[in-house]
């Protein structure tokens, strides 16, 4: 049979649009099957810990979700890889879209990982919602304007944050100011950040010292005798890993900690490891998007607390929140979009523009999802206090603040931002 | 002043921790020949257990005081795996350095692995018991004891391991054996049984560092990478198999380090690498070491 042009421009427009992105009839025959998520988690090394942590939180986010039907009537099934390396982490990515075919992708917490993988996301067309790991540097080049892609708060908020309430309430009480912060991108951004700060608010300080250990560095008393010599009023640190307890350890030992104002927008991600009798009090101290012991929480996070300290024998820290809510907001968008679709399933696209814009209540407070794909979280910081039940500090007074004072609108560059944005002190 | 004084003890007690793991890596090349990548791992296996042994410990309610003598008990009860790694070793004596290299660094694999089985993957630390000890302090100075009594198990350590070495009659048959490994087996030293023993020596050093200084830090899967690193460097910059390079050069990276997080934080790891290349242009068999016939 002669095959005539026409014929086979057709039938390769036929297949095309079988084989699209959200294919138009995958969704009718996928209807029974149950909804399969993607978790993309460090599981070993410094960040494992806050990697179980939003495990932890998505398993008991899928427990409670299925009980109550999935999402838009299919339960949901989790296929959970190792997030390590870029490369190897790109690999599993890979596998989780083309070989378990999964309907979303959740996780990332390293910055390093999130800026290699966004290009690859936004080539293979699948939807993806990092947990974490989005600092300023390379995010403009190498993830611009993405559509699959749905980013964290900007990691530079609890920069902003810490920034601002050591204005409120130390400005004119330290004169020299001292930084101890990982050698990455995070550390040197924060520190950045915390200076830009003190510069747009006029307050006048010299930086004696900055110091920057390797990230997992577990001998820091050269660091600590180095600190000292600077004789600082005021250090601020994002030690965030498992170095940070060892740090406030050897700083309380050589007496750093008595006089000195410490602000530590990161320190929650090792809260109970922050214990009470080398970790001062009236020490300021960021717990990110999630306090696990906010007497303002609403019923939702106190369930999941309760569950966690219940069958964990811990309490979890800000990664169970940001993966709580890339869960959630999944959800959401998908019923949001199926129910504009007359309860049928959406197409990964319907998703997608459900996603923007869209308002989910997660375990830290409120959050939300701009249109440029970068999500707007609550976040909690104070000052430290013995006075709990625990070994380890709480927040004595703290202040929560949202995302849409803290990181950069739309567009905009970060530094620039901060030098005429107007924040409320 | 003061704050030199604070800064040079931190930077001689990373020396001491660095001097114990290299003089065991120093000791096993100088007899046995083998540059040994697994030191590292002796230093980390010692920081895990040392945190269990404390642990089982404190809840058989031995005193907190005790706590040293505790860690210094459980770095040397772990030597009994240096035979069965030894006996291993005994398979790449005669062969090329890089399969010595590539069997070391595997075994370094290997532990990680038996690390994150048997303790996880997180990092473990012990409270601050050690602070028990007190605090030496006066006006800006401010040291905890425990820091000082690592300084002196170390420089105990070496002056032990010289006497052991000068004046005993086997340490005179491990420099033998060290020498003239042939002649000294014509002479009717078991040269396997002297390796064995080495080699267990080297570990316990390595296993007693990590267990010595787990309570001002912590264990962690990454830790054995990290700290042979810096071991290669003290071994090369106070020359491989010498005892009294191992020491010097150890307080030299220690030194570097610390006073140079001072002036330039931005030279902490280049300051070491320059004083390396420096030693290895002047002085290719380091400070100590004996130049290749």
């Amino acid at each position: 049979m002669a095959i005539s042009r026409r014929s086979l421009l057709k039938s390769a427009a036929a297949v095309g649009a079988l084989s699209a992105p959200g294919a138009v009839f995958a969704p009718a025959l996928a209807q029974r099957e149950p909804v399969r998520i993607g978790i993309l988690a460090p599981r070993s090394g410094i960040a494992a810990a806050p990697g179980e942590n939003g495990i932890r939180a998505t398993q008991w986010a899928v427990e409670r979700f299925n009980a109550q039907g999935g999402i838009a009537g299919r339960k949901i099934e989790l296929v959970i890889a190792e997030e390590s390396t870029p490369k190897d982490t790109i690999e599993r990515f890979s596998k989780l879209v083309q070989q378990d075919k999964v309907d979303c992708v959740q996780g990332i917490i390293s910055t390093g990982v999130g800026l290699a993988l966004g290009p690859v996301v936004e080539e293979a067309r699948a939807l993806t919602i990092y947990w974490d790991g989005t600092t300023q540097d390379g995010v403009d080049e190498k993830i611009p304007n993405p559509r699959y892609l749905f980013r964290s708060t900007d990691n530079e908020c609890e920069a902003i944050m810490s920034s601002l309430l050591t204005i409120k309430h130390w400005k004119g009480k330290f004169a020299t100011v001292a930084g101890i912060n990982p050698d990455y991108s995070y550390g040197r951004n924060n520190m950045a950040a915390f200076a830009a700060m003190l510069k747009r608010f006029g307050i006048e300080h010299k930086v004696v010292t900055e110091q920057w250990p390797k990230v997992g560095t577990m001998d820091l008393t050269s660091h600590v005798a180095a600190l000292k010599a600077a004789q600082p009023d005021l250090i601020f640190s994002s030690l965030l890993f498992a170095d940070l307890p060892v740090f406030m350890k050897q700083a309380h030992a050589a007496g750093l900690t008595k006089d000195t104002k410490l602000v530590f927008p990161a320190a929650g991600w090792q809260h109970t490891l922050m214990k009470k009798e080398f970790t001062p009090e009236g020490m300021l101290f960021g717990h990110n998007t999630l306090y696990f012991a906010n007497p303002n929480a609403s019923p939702l996070a106190k369930e999941f607390v309760d569950w966690y300290e219940k069958t964990h024998k811990d309490y979890p820290e800000w990664e169970a929140d940001r993966a709580y809510f890339a869960i959630a907001s999944y959800k959401a968008a998908v019923e949001k979009a199926s129910k504009a679709k007359n309860g049928s399933w959406p197409a990964q696209d319907d998703v997608i523009e459900a996603m923007a814009g869209l308002e989910v209540e997660s375990l830290g407070g409120k959050g939300a999802w701009r249109k440029d794909h970068i999500a707007e979280q609550t976040f909690v910081q104070g000052f430290t206090t013995h006075n709990n039940k625990y070994d380890f500090v709480t927040l004595g007074t703290f202040e929560t603040m949202y995302a849409a004072d803290l990181q950069k609108p739309a567009g905009a560059n970060f530094w620039d931002w901060i030098k005429t944005a107007q924040f409320k002190v | 002043m003061i704050a030199f004084a604070n800064i040079l003890v931190g930077g001689v007690f990373h020396a001491a921790v660095l001097f114990l793991v290299a003089a065991g890596l120093q000791l096993v090349f100088g007899v046995q020949k083998i540059i040994n990548l697994a030191c590292g791992s002796f230093y980390a296996l010692g920081a895990y257990f040392g945190i269990t042994f404390i642990g089982y410990a404190t809840d058989a309610g031995v005193s907190a005081w005790l706590i040293l003598p505790g860690l210094v008990v459980a770095g040397i009860l772990l030597g009994f795996i240096g035979p069965p790694i030894e006996r291993l070793l005994r398979t790449v004596y005669d062969r090329d350095e890089s399969f010595q290299l590539l069997l070391t660094f595997a075994l370094v694999l290997m532990f990680q692995d038996v690390f994150r089985f048997i303790w996880g993957s997180n990092p473990r630390s012990l409270d601050s018991a050690y602070l028990i000890y007190g605090t030496i302090s006066g006006r800006e100075f401010s040291v905890p004891v425990y820091n000082l009594l690592v300084i002196a198990a170390a420089i105990a350590t070496a002056a032990g391991l010289g006497a052991f070495l000068q004046r005993t009659d086997f340490g005179r048959i491990l420099r033998a054996t060290a020498e003239n490994r042939a002649m000294a087996e014509a002479l009717g030293v078991d040269v396997r049984r002297v390796y064995a023993a080495v080699f267990t020596l080297g570990t316990v050093l390595g296993t007693t560092a990590g267990a010595l200084v787990v309570p001002t830090a912590a264990a962690s899967l990454d830790m054995a990478i990290e700290f042979v690193v810096e071991a290669f460097a003290v071994v090369v910059i106070g020359g491989l198999g010498s005892m009294r390079g191992a020491f010097a050069g150890a307080l030299i990276v220690g030194l570097i380090r610390a006073y140079s997080l001072v002036l330039y934080p931005e030279l902490e790891v280049l300051a070491i690498y320059i004083i390396v290349i420096a030693v290895l242009l002047i002085r290719p068999a380091g400070l100590f070491g004996r130049p290749a016939a």
